[in-house]
């Protein structure tokens, strides 16, 4: 029974390997191969993020007749409801946005995503966002291309690098799709997914984002998303830019706190993950009665206020922003499906518009550019705020708004902004969770070379055991042999581990011959010795070593001694390790 | 042929580049490699291999026949050495010169002008300090080992005609003469201590003061080497 199923687990790993080597036979050069799959990975996360976007207007549109009801309020709670269930219990994945997910599996797992991942949050965004629920579609295409890179990489049987480059094509086409924004989606995967730029990922992700934005221009056409008429910035206004920046990044940080501790509040308060996520939605359909703008992704807003079509006041403005950024709390915190990026940009549009209201308010006789301009130059600034990438910023809002002639304030808005978040928040929205488990590990960092390394492949295991009854005599014919000041003493029953003698240990004795037959080890060696396992996280151990001033350690499983740990091999591989993963 | 490929077992791989299999295998999952898996082995290019492990700082050496036969050579025992060398009875000589010349003499396998190398060379070791080294007994060599000259290392017994003082640690007179010469220091190191391991017995030096001939010295060394190797491959 067992051998047959040993037999059927090896025939499947043979076939397997079968395809792969088949494949390899006719491989390409891996650089071509990449930007070919990485073409090939845009497209689909560009078709994946168009459906997503058609979907979203479709229901939106189609349940739009029953928002005159009085019980309207109820539809987000039934989206987010239906959105926490498909997600519990048919995909059975984490709630959410999904990107710090992304970010995880590319420094921690080699970019692997399951492959209901390619779906399961276009299903559950397009609920609970077509329902109502405040919240962007732009998290969830994220999370599908990169499932769709990571998979596609795993059905050629890439290693670990080509696949994150892989997931990262996944990404850039998706936004650049989304968006129509192939720069805003390259520089996107880089600087948020990433963290590292090197030639080796930009060519194919250029390449995906080039694929991801032709097939949505294909299917729907080349359209700027938010096309305004050109502004004329004067010094003035550059200067009062600034003042957008810190509302900004105070915005940011409102919205980053408010999530999260709504997030730990609801978890708290509610345990039922559906009821939860109703409750959320039933709150956002009730701050909607008052704010009918804070529903959905919000877009429609944005294009009314870039072409100064938003008519109302300054109250009413200043209320929109802290009802969107409530309203997305309350959608995301509570466990409904969908991204920042669009909240963010409604809520940075809602508060540039403010900003120029308080700006006409104060200094009535100047000439400002045009509401338009506040509210683009407010976007950027909110989303560098909160996802602490400014390049994004900048290139999203060029992008999208088709506008480079607002480019100079877009650069300082989005530099102040990141910086004072920065200084607030030390880790961004996306990698704070990371960051708390310590699994925010760069390649090239030294806690990702102490992560990549593991305690077997720094063993040295020349080691001559001894055991505890040994007269001296024979120990120094077997510290003739060794090579090593080191020696393990293992019980000379169980062959469990006792403890150390150092060659120190017996210095004394060394030429005294009337102790040879007189002393045994047990005498002499050390039976309190810190120990290593070796599935210890490597930087523990070398905590331990450096707490206790130590050199090496002995590594031990279930009582039996495997080998030595030593600072001088450590070192060795370190470096060796470093020199790889640096490499570009 | 740049572009052939050579498929060799992982373990293959490591041992070339002085790595733990683990690491070969985690690189090769993480890309970080040019070897790709192919079944239960691993495929890449030499030059490319070579040309990677040289970027970062390794060396790609594969276990060749030239590394396989240094591991393998035999070292010299005493008694190979001892019969290389021979054993000579009544050697002349009232000086340390002399001695040392007549001695020097016996090596029959050196050509003469090694002979007259080697005899500068041992009373050169002799000015340092005697190798006088107790017991009657001397052990001259030469400070540098002989390249080039001898195929494996020996040791000439000269047995003296009249114990002579030879500035010996314990003041006595010398009546035999050991003359190690090796090629290599490791090789000098090795049979010095072995040939000290017997001199440390009382009842071998006994059995020397009797002066015995070739075959029974040879005899009585090879016990010792047997006891010797016996205590090494006890652990």
């Amino acid at each position: 029974m067992l051998d047959g199923q040993k037999g059927k687990t090896l025939k499947k790993i043979d076939g397997s390997w079968r395809f792969s080597v088949k494949w390899t036979s006719f491989r390409l050069d891996d650089r071509l191969l990449l930007i070919l799959m990485g073409m090939l990975v845009g497209l689909s996360s560009g078709l994946a993020a168009l459906a997503l976007n058609r979907a979203l207007v479709g229901v939106f549109s189609f349940l739009q007749v029953l928002r005159q009801y009085w019980w309207a309020f109820a539809l987000p709670a039934a989206g987010a409801l239906l959105s926490a269930i498909f997600l519990e219990k048919i995909v059975k994945e984490g709630a959410g946005h999904g990107v710090p997910d992304v970010i995880e599996s590319v420094l921690r797992h080699g970019g692997r995503l399951r492959l209901r991942s390619t779906f399961s949050r276009l299903v559950s965004a397009c609920l609970t966002i077509g329902s109502g629920g405040s919240a962007g579609p732009e998290a969830p295409v994220v999370t599908s291309g990169a499932a769709i890179g990571s998979n596609i990489a795993r059905l050629f049987a890439l290693n670990e690098r080509q696949r994150i480059t892989l997931v990262s094509c996944g990404v850039a086409g998706a936004i650049a799709s989304i968006f129509n924004a192939p720069i805003a989606g390259m520089i996107f995967a880089v600087e948020v997914i990433l963290g590292e730029w090197s030639a080796l990922n930009i060519i194919p992700i250029a390449f995906a984002a080039v694929a991801g934005t032709e097939i949505s221009r294909r299917l729907q056409g080349n359209r700027i998303v938010f096309a305004h008429q050109a502004f004329e910035i004067g010094f003035a206004d550059i200067l009062a830019c600034i003042g957008l920046a810190v509302l900004t990044a105070v915005m940011s940080i409102l919205l980053t706190r408010l999530l999260r501790n709504l997030h730990h509040l609801t978890n708290r308060t509610v345990p039922t993950l559906w009821l939860r996520a109703a409750l959320g939605g039933a709150a956002v359909g009730g701050i909607a009665v008052l704010f009918p703008d804070v529903l959905g992704e919000g877009y429609h807003a944005i294009e009314g206020m870039i072409a100064g079509k938003y008519s109302k006041g300054i109250a009413v403005v200043g209320m929109m922003v802290l009802a969107k950024i409530l309203a997305t709390s309350l959608t995301i915190g509570s466990g409904g499906s969908g991204g920042i990026f669009a909240p963010c940009l409604v809520v940075g549009s809602f508060t540039g518009l403010l900003w120029h209201r308080l700006l006409v308010y104060i200094w009535p006789t100047t000439t400002w550019v045009g509401e338009g301009c506040f509210a683009l130059i407010g976007m950027a600034g909110m989303i560098s705020g909160i996802l602490q990438a400014p390049l994004t910023g900048i290139f999203l809002i060029v992008d999208i708004t088709g506008g480079y002639d607002v480019i100079l304030p877009l650069i300082l808005v989005s530099a102040v902004s990141t910086a004072l978040c920065r200084y607030l928040e030390p880790a961004s929205f996306y990698l704070r969770d990371l960051i708390e488990k310590g699994w925010f590990l760069l390649p090239g960092t030294d806690g990702r070379v102490l992560a990549d390394l593991r305690v077997d492949e720094l063993l040295e295991k020349d080691c001559i055991i001894v055991h505890q009854n040994m007269l001296l005599r024979e120990f120094i014919q077997i510290v003739k042999r060794s090579h090593r000041n080191h020696f393990p003493v293992e019980d000379a029953l169980s062959g469990h581990f006792l403890g150390m003698v150092h060659l120190d240990d017996i210095r004394p004795f060394l030429f005294d011959t009337i102790m040879y037959d007189t002393v045994i080890l047990d005498q002499v060696m050390h039976r309190e010795v810190e120990t290593a396992q070796p599935n210890d996280n490597l930087a523990a151990i070398l905590q331990k070593m450096d707490d206790k001033h130590l050199f090496s350690m002995p590594v031990i499983q279930d009582g039996r001694f495997l080998g030595m740990l030593s600072k001088a091999t450590l070192l060795d591989q370190y470096r060796k390790e470093l020199r790889v993963q640096t490499d570009h | 042929m740049a572009d052939a490929f050579l498929n060799w077992p992982m373990e293959q791989i490591a041992k070339a580049l002085d790595l733990p299999t683990a690491t070969v295998d985690r690189w090769i999952r993480q890309g970080r490699i040019p070897v790709r898996r192919k079944g239960l082995n691993c495929m890449f290019n030499r030059a490319a291999l070579e040309k990677w492990a040289a970027a970062h700082g390794l060396h790609f050496t594969p276990p060749g026949p030239a590394a396989d036969q240094t591991k393998t050579e035999i070292p010299a025992t005493l008694v190979a050495a001892m019969g290389q060398g021979g054993v000579h009875h009544g050697i002349k000589g009232n000086s340390v010169d002399q001695i040392l010349r007549s001695a020097v003499e016996c090596l029959a396998f050196l050509k003469p002008e090694a002979q007259m190398e080697l005899h500068k060379g041992l009373l050169e070791r002799e000015s340092l300090a005697s190798t006088g080294i107790g017991r009657g007994v001397a052990v001259p060599h030469p400070r540098a080992p002989l390249t080039g000259v001898i195929t494996s290392p020996t040791i000439t017994t000269c047995f003296l005609q009249t114990p002579l003082a030879y500035g010996a640690v314990d003041e006595k007179p010398v009546f035999v003469l050991f003359v190690l010469v090796s090629k290599t220091i490791q090789e000098h190191l090795r049979l010095l201590s072995r040939l000290s391991y017997c001199l440390r017995n009382d009842e071998f030096n006994r059995f020397l003061k009797t002066v015995p001939a070739a075959e029974a010295l040879l005899g009585r060394v090879g016990e010792f080497e047997r006891q010797l190797d016996l205590g090494e491959h006890e652990h």
